[in-house]
């Protein structure tokens, strides 16, 4: 933790940096009896054994970890009221420290965390999205809590004719201070992950990496244009060089295929059939002096008709 | 005239549910075992009138709109609830009840009461982490043991998880509408009464218990939040019953 400077905002634990430093050190002393104590404490209790001990103390710093990870998130959202730094900044082109500032905090965020700080940013009549200095609207009209039409833009409606109405409840309009900016807001919602930040997995990237509505946009226009007429294509092709036979053992590596033998990438496959199943065909069931007496089941004989046998008497099924 | 006597109809009903919760928080220290007077318990609806209303017979102004053009003196201006605030003394006998029973390693325990604050907020609506805040830092400052904060709507999530993470204070919240009534005076609600350490400590020697084997009680109960009971105490439980008179039943706040 030390590395990040006395300017990072979380006590402890994110469990990614929280795991890459265990892997370092023990965990700190304050968080954990020394042997001593912990000797002291098994004394009293015959019962109890180390291993018991080393569970309980497992599951007290899960629980202490889940503690101070929901801190983080309360000193997030109080910091996060703060922003925009400038009154006057734009929603749309935010200054790049407050981005940053927003993209990191937003990273232990559970959409219902996501929530509360909207709520929050509205309490103190600001806007709910984090970037935005202006004030919520407020609707006089009507009375609390009730609902409204709102109406698309024009051929927007069914058929691209007329305009699209929706009836959205007050709440739901008096969050934020502008459409777009309740855009902004819901298209950072949709990227946070639902998984509460102490079970993450420290490879996880869902939710840590977020993007702004604004950069996504600017990203999916730059991204088709490269690929998107059938010359660019063809030439791409045609710079990779594909016919090239020198190239094909390159091509092999990128592929992987990496086997000495063949060095061009390339294995001869033979498909064969497996013939040892065809030779064993089931056959006709035979007749077996022991079936003569008939009655046996399998081969076995009832108890009841084998004793009969044995009497000597003849029976009548058989006859038949 | 219409008009008047429909603001004074208002303002009387305002007020009168006002003092029903200011008088339910008296109630309710006074069953927590803090030093009330009697004349605090038992303050009628006119002296509460003359001491915390307005000129106009409201609790608080500017909420409506009709009233701002009556109201140009910033004076009127203050909030009745910004007045009524409470402070508290434990009693010797509640200083007992939490005193914890001396062990090895503490031979002199100290009571773990103190003095209680209330505060009403004034804000009408959207109560989040400032007010919170403000709260927080009035009773930390003070250095008042236990803090209620009672608000006229919810308070937010964030809110409420950072009233209860003050280190070494213990700061509760209400909503005015809930304490208009005083549950506990309620015929079905039982009488709940707090056992000190050393009351549970022979209830459960004469059982012959382990406290994890009595019956529960959360500490969000409404019974257990109105005497601010705390995880680990136990409460008697005493019923009326139609064959023994009263039944007396024992749970563990957890």
């Amino acid at each position: 933790m030390a590395q990040q400077g006395p300017s990072h905002p979380l006590k402890t634990s994110l469990p990614e940096t929280y795991a890459a430093v265990n892997a370092q050190q023990p965990p700190p002393s304050c968080l954990y009896p020394t042997q001593e104590e912990q000797d002291r404490y098994l004394e009293g209790r015959p019962g109890a054994t180390q291993q018991h001990l080393e569970v309980a103390l497992q599951h007290a710093q899960q629980i202490q970890t889940q503690k101070d990870a929901e801190d983080a998130i309360l000193n997030r959202i109080l910091e996060l009221l703060e922003l925009p730094s400038s009154p006057i900044e734009d929603p749309a082109a935010p200054s790049q420290e407050d981005t940053v500032k927003l993209k990191y905090s937003l990273a232990p965020f559970r959409p219902s965390d996501y929530d509360n700080l909207i709520l929050e940013r509205n309490f103190e009549d600001l806007c709910g999205y984090a970037l935005c200095p202006r004030k919520h609207r407020k609707q006089a009209t009507g009375p609390r809590g009730g609902f409204q039409f709102k109406y698309g833009p024009k051929g927007s409606g069914p058929g691209g004719r007329g305009r699209s109405v929706d009836i959205v409840s007050q709440d739901r309009i008096e969050k934020w201070c502008s459409d777009a900016c309740a855009e902004r807001a819901l298209w950072i919602r949709v990227q946070l992950s639902e998984k509460p930040v102490w079970e993450r997995r420290a490879g996880d990237t869902r939710g840590t990496t977020i993007l702004l509505l604004e950069e996504a946009r600017a990203k999916r226009l730059k991204a088709p244009a490269a690929t998107s007429s059938v010359s660019s294509v063809v030439n791409d092709l045609e710079v990779m060089g594909l016919g090239n036979r020198d190239r094909s053992g390159e091509l092999a590596l990128e592929r992987g295929d990496t086997s000495l033998i063949r060095p061009d990438g390339r294995v001869d496959v033979n498909i064969r059939e497996n013939q040892h199943g065809s030779q064993q065909v089931a056959g006709a069931p035979q007749m077996r002096p022991e079936d003569a007496n008939g009655g046996s089941i399998e081969g076995y004989v009832p108890r009841e008709r084998r004793g009969a046998d044995q009497d000597g008497d003849i029976d009548l099924l058989d006859q038949i | 005239m219409d008009g008047d006597s429909a603001h004074s109809m208002e303002a009387e009903r305002e007020m009168t549910r006002l003092w029903r919760t200011f008088r339910t928080v008296y109630e309710l220290l006074a069953d927590r075992g803090y030093e009330v007077s009697d004349n605090e318990l038992l303050l009628p609806l006119e002296d509460f009138r003359a001491k915390y209303a307005d000129p106009l017979g409201y609790p608080e102004q500017c909420r409506h709109a009709s009233l701002k053009s009556h109201i140009t003196n910033k004076l009127f201006r203050n909030n009745s609830r910004t007045k009524m605030k409470i402070q508290a003394r434990p009693t010797e006998t509640m200083k007992m009840k939490y005193t914890a029973l001396p062990s090895k390693a503490n031979p002199n325990p100290q009571p773990d009461c103190g003095t209680i604050y209330v505060d009403f907020c004034p804000d009408s609506s959207g109560v989040g982490t400032k007010q919170v805040r403000a709260f927080n830092h009035l009773v930390d400052e003070n250095n008042f043991h236990t803090g209620i904060f009672i608000t006229q709507t919810p308070i937010s999530p964030s809110a409420v998880r950072l009233l209860s993470g003050v280190p070494g204070r213990i700061c509760e919240h209400f909503q005015e509408q809930d304490l208009l009534v005083n549950i506990t005076r309620h015929e079905l609600v039982p009488k709940h009464v707090l056992l000190s350490p050393e009351e549970k400590a022979k209830l459960l020697e004469r059982y012959r218990l382990k406290e994890s084997q009595l019956p529960r009680i959360q500490i969000s109960d409404p019974v257990a939040r109105y005497l601010g009971l705390r995880r680990g105490q136990v409460v008697k439980i005493i019923r009326k019953s139609e064959t023994a008179g009263r039944y007396a039943s024992y749970r563990w706040v957890i």
